[in-house]
């Protein structure tokens, strides 16, 4: 009885909703769970992909590192021709990544600087 | 009184018995302790002014309002419909004043919506051949000569109407209500429906009939009954009815101390008004005078142009022609904006859409109209909003807990007098005010009267549209009929009688 | 008075029933729903990760809210209007190209300019930037009633078009654009003051001059009480007097403005400006509003509540950062807290119905 449909009173963007209050607790309750259950997945998967493009040269093994921490500096690849100058964030090798200052703050991609 | 509307149950004559229906909305008691019984084989005319509660209690029938208490028996088994839905299929049927219809789509699209016939029973697509000829079937009947697939936008009014008549029927309705079905027919559609009214009750339907026009239901109906401010006032045949026994049923009350004493001084002409029409709707060269400190009431059935007057004037309508003077001055009004600057202000008739902003506070909706006033440098001044609120709410009485309530928790009596006081806080030497008492109980009612009163005697003119009649006659000075959409005529309110407006409210509908 | 106010309640709620009382205590807890799983989330992590609640740790998140929090006051004003503002992360995007473009020392999108231009010829040209999208965006609302999602999903596509074209120009060739001028950069992120060692940039300042700038427009000013009306009853305000189209397109561009501002501090922030700078920007910002409680049933929101719905976001956001969560999971995660805050925003209409 209390939810008796007096006329239209909200406008805006609710102006339609069709749904009771109690199914909307459910809604929110069942939300609810599936994101703590989100979050839950997501802390007990912790840690940041860290790929490697060789860009030519030979592979280098993914890492999974946490935040903060320096990169474990892998084995440089080689690249025929080539000398290796380090790994770069972008691929237009403009940022260089510094082993001994720069920390992990998300996955990412490093690719790798060649010189003739 | 009420027991005795209320045949004892078992009564194999009855199909619908309401008994006892109550419905309170905040702060109005809507329907007091109603009862309606509708035998097979009649028509029962449901009267009473605008806001007696005739559609609160079809809508209470239909699921639209859950009623507070009271029953309902159909055929003396007690149902409760949740949704105008369960009523049909449970042959209770409502043709609409405001038709609800899918315009877009064809009639026998709109006649079949909700319950779409299928190819078969394995074939759950919808079969329009079969649509085609029930519909064609139920015309035949009704004598209705429409295509069943003509696009419904195409149809006049009243042809919309019938497929609305036509399907009530298709359902085998065994009540059937009719809300106001005649407003918008020409007399030859009048006779046709009423021919087809005549054949459902010839059948053993049970006919709700809801109108005002007295002719209409002395001639249709066998049974009448009338309400009033909620109340069940009488059910009786409608050989023993005269107009003028209706009309005193109808308006009934006394109305000695339900109206202030009238102690405002006509002055000299202020607005005047020529040859007003408008472009999107039926209003058409109305031109009349109103003068300082008087107050003027505007008369005339739903749909007569009352509101679009008043719309017009104050420019949130779109004008064809005509003039506006203000103290001999020509203005223009095109907007609310340049109305507001010429000293106009208008309460709008549906308070909850284009009146009070619901979720806002008391001192948000006072001062939105007046808010330069509160300027200092580019900035309002807190300090001044709330003096000029604290004066709206002293000067209106509103009870309400503090400035900074939210006014959809107030009633509708307190929710108008804020919306007054933004209004009265521009300054205006003309208050358009349109139903300015709906929805609102007695007490407030007589505050409001007050307070108009009070503001003609300030030597404002008060342009004040109503259906009430006897308000118009309590309250105002003159008082304008509409009719159609023209200014029918021009009355004083000392002098004249509900007849004479019930006449002249006629002349062109 | 305050704690006879909460004595008063106190009391109220102790004469109710016990089903009352447990009606209440749900309500509590359901309108409240986001607050508790955020607070519990960032307790939870400062348990895992104590670093979290160190000093440099907290200044960085309150610089990140103060980076998000200029987009938010803008968006929130469209929100008010009952509507929204898909195209703020472009607008961000355009004019962070467009400051990074000019406060350069390579001038690759204008080969043939030498010197950078000064600032704030930049930050005006940008600011207009942004008030002319929000002027289209604003204008279209008003006049052609559509819908706001409508209007601004086509700027955000013609918007995104310019960035990508923009960026196409001189020697260019749609790379990312770095290399800002010093004076651009320490105006932005230079030290505002130190605590220890840890230093706060400037932009935190920025960003509380125009909370209460916007505060100020929002509460003070006739445009904002106008604002609010045209949100709860746009009928109403029109037969209250109110220009209604002047209103809602004072709204966008304001808005516009925002975004600009946004867009000009994230360049310098982040040193470099590309096609992707300020990407879905504008999800973080109306996440924020209506966690802060700026309704969509229109007309109700205040400044405060989207200062403390950008800080929660970034608070759970740089703690779960802090756990190494998977970006890809914080897509899905800052989704359903838009759901869950949009559910509970309704949740405390519908009751009161």
């Amino acid at each position: 009885m209390e939810e008796e449909k007096s006329p239209r009173q909200l406008r805006g963007l609710y102006d339609r909703v069709n749904i009771s209050v109690g199914t909307l607790n459910v809604v929110i309750i069942a939300l609810s769970i599936v994101l703590v259950a989100c979050l839950a997945f997501g802390i007990s998967h912790r840690g940041y992909q860290i790929s490697f493009d060789s860009l030519g040269g030979t592979a280098v093994e993914d890492q999974k590192q946490m935040y903060g921490e320096l990169l474990q500096v892998p084995e440089a690849p080689v690249r025929e021709g080539y000398t290796f100058t380090g790994w770069y964030r972008d691929k237009d090798l403009t940022v260089l990544w510094d082993q001994d200052k720069d920390t992990i703050t998300e996955s990412m991609t490093l690719y790798a600087g060649w010189q003739e | 009184m009420e027991k005795q509307a209320a045949k004892p149950a078992g009564d194999g004559n009855v199909l619908l018995r309401m008994e006892g229906i109550n419905k309170s909305f905040p702060g109005v008691k809507a329907l007091d302790n109603v009862s309606l019984t509708v035998k097979a084989g009649t028509v029962h005319a449901l009267m009473g002014e605008n806001g007696a509660g005739k559609s609160t209690l079809m809508k209470c029938l239909f699921g639209v309002y859950n009623k507070d208490s009271g029953n309902i028996y159909l055929e003396g088994r007690e149902v409760n419909f949740k949704t105008s839905k369960e009523a049909l299929e449970n042959g209770v049927a409502m043709v609409h004043q405001e038709l609800n219809q899918a315009l877009k789509r064809n009639v026998m699209d709109n006649m079949w919506l909700g319950r779409f016939p299928k190819v078969s029973k394995w074939c759950p697509l919808t079969s329009e051949s079969k649509m085609y000829t029930a519909t064609k079937e139920v015309f035949e009947e009704l004598e209705v000569h429409v295509d069943p697939k003509t696009v419904m936008s195409r149809m006049p009014v009243s042809q919309r109407q019938m497929v609305e008549i036509a399907k009530a029927v298709s359902y085998h309705s065994k009540v059937i209500v009719f809300d106001e079905p005649t407003s918008s027919l020409t007399e030859e559609e009048v006779e046709h429906l009423f021919r087809i009214i005549n054949m459902l009750r010839d059948r053993g339907c049970g006919i709700i009939y809801i109108s005002h026009k007295m002719e209409e239901i002395l001639r249709i109906s066998d049974e009448v009954t009338i309400m009033r401010d909620g109340q069940w006032i009488a059910t009786r045949p409608a050989k023993e009815l005269t107009m003028n026994e209706i009309i005193r049923l109808m308006v009934g009350r006394e109305l000695t101390n339900r109206y202030p004493e009238k102690d405002n001084k006509v002055g000299e002409p202020l607005l005047e008004v020529k040859g007003l029409t408008a472009s999107y709707s039926q209003l058409k060269d109305v031109s009349f005078t109103a003068r300082r400190g008087e107050v003027l009431g505007v008369a005339g059935l739903d749909g007569s142009g009352r509101t679009e007057l008043l719309e017009n004037i104050f420019g949130i309508a779109t004008r064809k022609g005509g003039e506006i003077y203000l103290d001999g001055k020509r203005v223009l009004n095109r907007n609310a904006r340049e109305s507001l600057a010429n000293k106009f202000a208008m309460l709008t008739e549906e308070r909850r859409a284009t009146g009070i902003f619901a979720i806002r506070d008391i001192q948000a909706n006072t001062t939105i109209s007046s808010l330069k006033r509160y300027k200092v440098g580019p900035f309002l001044s807190d300090k001044k909003l709330s003096e000029s609120t604290d004066w709206g709410i002293q000067a209106m009485k509103t009870k309400t807990p503090s400035q900074k309530t939210q006014i959809r928790s107030l009633s509708g009596g307190n929710q108008q007098k804020v919306i007054l006081a933004r209004w009265l806080l521009t300054e205006p030497e003309v208050l358009l005010l349109d139903e300015p008492t709906r929805g609102i109980d007695v007490g407030a009612k007589y505050e409001i009267y007050q307070l108009i009163l009070n503001l003609a005697k300030e030597g404002k003119t008060v342009l004040m549209v109503s259906s009430e009649m006897p308000e118009l006659l309590g309250v105002c000075d003159r008082i304008l009929v509409m009719s159609g959409g023209q200014l029918a005529g021009e009355v004083d309110a000392k002098t004249t009688t509900q007849e004479e407006i019930m006449t002249l409210a006629a002349k062109y509908a | 008075m305050a704690d006879k106010k909460i004595g008063a309640k106190g009391q109220a709620f102790a004469q109710l029933s016990p089903k009352d009382k447990m009606k209440k205590v749900g309500d509590l807890l359901l309108n409240n729903a986001m607050y508790i799983i955020i607070i519990l989330a960032v307790i939870y992590i400062s348990i895992k990760v104590p670093a979290f609640l160190k000093l440099p740790s907290i200044v960085n998140v309150v610089s990140l809210t103060a980076a998000k929090l200029p987009i938010a006051l803008g968006i929130g004003g469209c929100i008010v209007l009952t509507g929204t503002d898909i195209s703020a992360g472009r607008v961000v995007g355009l004019t962070a190209c467009i400051s990074a473009s000019l406060l350069t020392t390579t001038f690759k999108v204008f080969p043939e300019m030498t010197s950078a231009p000064p600032i704030f010829v930049v930050l005006l040209l940008v600011l207009g930037t942004g008030a002319i999208v929000g002027l289209v965006n604003g204008f279209s609302v008003a006049k052609f009633k559509l819908h706001p999602f409508i209007v601004t999903l086509s700027t955000q596509l013609i918007v995104y078009g310019v960035i990508l074209m923009y960026l196409k120009n001189g020697t260019n060739n749609g790379q990312t654009l770095s290399g800002l001028t010093d004076s651009y950069r320490s105006m932005v992120t230079g030290t505002l003051f130190s605590i220890g060692s840890v230093a706060v940039p400037k932009y935190v300042l920025y960003a509380i001059i125009l909370t209460i700038v916007m505060w100020i427009i929002w509460n003070k000013t006739t445009f904002g009480k106008n604002m609010f009306a045209v949100g709860s009853n746009e009928e109403a305000a029109n037969v209250s007097g109110v220009n209604v189209s002047r209103t809602i397109i004072l709204v966008f561009v304001l808005a516009g403005v925002m975004y600009a501002i946004t867009g000009f501090l994230d360049s310098a922030r982040i040193a470099s400006a590309n096609a992707a700078t300020g990407f879905n920007y504008e999800c973080d910002a109306i996440a924020a509003c209506v966690i802060g409680g700026v309704s969509f049933v229109g007309g109700i929101g205040r400044i405060s509540g989207i200062v403390v719905g950008v800080l929660l976001l970034q608070i759970i956001f740089a703690g779960l950062n802090f756990l190494s969560v998977d970006a890809n999971m914080l897509y899905i995660i800052k989704g359903l807290i838009i759901l869950i805050a949009c559910a509970i925003d309704m949740r405390k209409y519908l009751v009161r119905k």
